[in-house]
């Protein structure tokens, strides 16, 4: 599978070329072209485990229900994928690996890369953001997205990451939730609320910008809904 | 990607800040005329005058398009005229040799007084299900034609058959032809969020976006004030 990004980093989307058989999983809504040769299921989640259950947690995270599966009946196939929002597109590879994405910078992957959703833990954490996780590890090919440019951040040690500004980051890194000042009045004042203290070594990719915090101030100037 | 490019017929212009905020300024010279989407004009000198002209009739009152295109004419001598579409995103250049291109109704933005510009019917099945409107802008003639995107745009030259999504379609070349069909089988028609795409079949170019207004717009919803009502 050869990934291609390009248009980065305002629009970016990606041009991903399949030989036979092979599979892209991408979230629902991600496919923007592609050519003929290509055959789509969509599942719930990826094919081999899960089911109903699991699609209805990706529903309550405020991600799209369904997976769509795109395999090649021939080499050569091409599917072309992008986001919703403005930003880029990174393609982080695993080898025997596991990362933790946020839902919301999930676009596609190979098959060969498993899936599991709903990582507790951090989920009940970060109920606040809207946002649930995903545990990817195994082989393959990974692309997340960011709203606005992606950063890597190599930790080794401790590193903070406002919990907003996160897309990634390697599972060999321990993290806490704790407030961003010194005391939870001046944490909430400045802003900031709840920011993620990595511990260990590894890799957290960043998004420069906070996709909630965009919504909220372009919500504000937005018709209300009335109820 | 060039932001200058230079071509031996039609304006001269160039470009800048593609694909992301597209802006294209074109150098007219004495008693040249362009023609340009009402309120896409951002910047030009004192030599040009404005004109506005009711172009291509009712039915860009249909597409979605403001009814006025405004002709922008160097009077007094040679004049710049900077040009900027309305959303964010990229923008390209055709020179059309008695070749019709058609555009997805928001696309246009400035073309030659010699480009025919006409909405096209696009067929009670085609077009009902597309989610672009009944309409697209048939674009043909002999000149210059500017058109815009939201995101950046992706040319791809069909020689066969692509699927393209929907709402993800910005123009293509009259050699091909189209059809809108659901992809996979039905659970994919409701829950694969592609939605309807389009196959197009034959020999031609055609140019997508990377970003489509309709998914940001849903996107913002939940970030929406909730008023109660007081009954």
């Amino acid at each position: 599978m050869k990934i291609e990004t390009i248009h980065g980093p305002g629009n970016a989307a990606a041009h991903v070329t399949l030989e036979n058989n092979e599979t892209l999983v991408a979230e629902g809504g991600a496919m923007i072209a592609m050519s003929t040769n290509v055959s789509i299921e969509t599942t719930t989640h990826q094919k081999r485990k899960g089911g109903i259950m699991s699609g209805l947690k990706r529903l309550l995270g405020n991600e799209s229900f369904f997976l769509n599966h795109f395999t090649a009946n021939s080499d050569g196939a091409v599917v072309t994928v992008s986001p919703t929002l403005s930003g880029d597109l990174k393609v982080l590879k695993l080898n025997n690996d596991r990362i933790i994405v946020q839902s919301g910078s999930y676009v596609a992957c190979e098959k060969s890369v498993e899936m599991d959703i709903g990582w507790q833990g951090f989920k009940s954490l970060f109920a606040k953001e809207g946002l649930f996780w995903l545990n990817l590890s195994g082989q393959g090919q990974v692309i997340v997205n960011s709203f606005g440019a992606i950063y890597p951040i190599d930790v080794d040690g401790e590193y903070i990451v406002d919990t907003g500004h996160i897309v990634a980051f390697d599972e060999t890194l321990n993290f806490s939730l704790s407030k961003a000042g010194k005391s939870w009045i001046s944490s909430i004042l400045g802003g900031e609320g709840l920011v993620c203290r990595f511990k260990g070594k590894g890799t957290v990719w960043c998004q420069s910008h906070n996709a909630s915090a965009f919504g909220r101030a372009l919500g504000k100037q937005l018709k209300p809904i009335k109820r | 990607m060039s932001t200058t490019e230079l071509h031996p017929k039609g304006y001269d212009f160039d470009f800048a800040a593609r694909p992301d905020f597209g802006f294209a300024t074109v150098r007219l010279k004495a008693n040249e005329t362009i023609k340009v989407e009402a309120s896409a004009m951002a910047s030009m000198d004192t030599n040009i005058r404005m004109k506005t002209r009711m172009k291509g009739g009712l039915g860009r009152l249909i597409t979605g398009e403001s009814l006025f295109i405004n002709e922008f004419t160097a009077e007094n001598g040679p004049g710049e005229i900077g040009i900027a579409p309305g959303s964010t995103g990229d923008i390209e250049h055709i020179y059309l040799e008695n070749e019709t291109i058609y555009l997805q109704n928001s696309g246009y933005v400035a073309s030659s007084p010699e480009v025919e510009l006409n909405t096209k019917w696009q067929g009670l099945m085609k077009g009902f299900f597309s989610g672009e409107g009944l309409f697209l802008i048939k674009c043909s003639g002999v000149g210059d034609l500017f058109f815009s995107t939201y995101g950046a745009m992706i040319a791809i030259d069909v020689d066969g058959e692509h699927i393209v999504d929907n709402n993800y379609i910005v123009a293509f070349t009259e050699g091909l032809d189209y059809k809108v069909e659901s992809i996979g089988g039905y659970k994919s028609l409701f829950f694969s969020g592609e939605g309807l795409v389009t196959r197009f079949q034959g020999r031609g170019r055609l140019w997508i976006q990377t970003r489509q207004v309709p998914s940001f717009a849903t996107w913002i919803r939940p970030f929406r004030r909730i008023q109660k009502s007081n009954d």
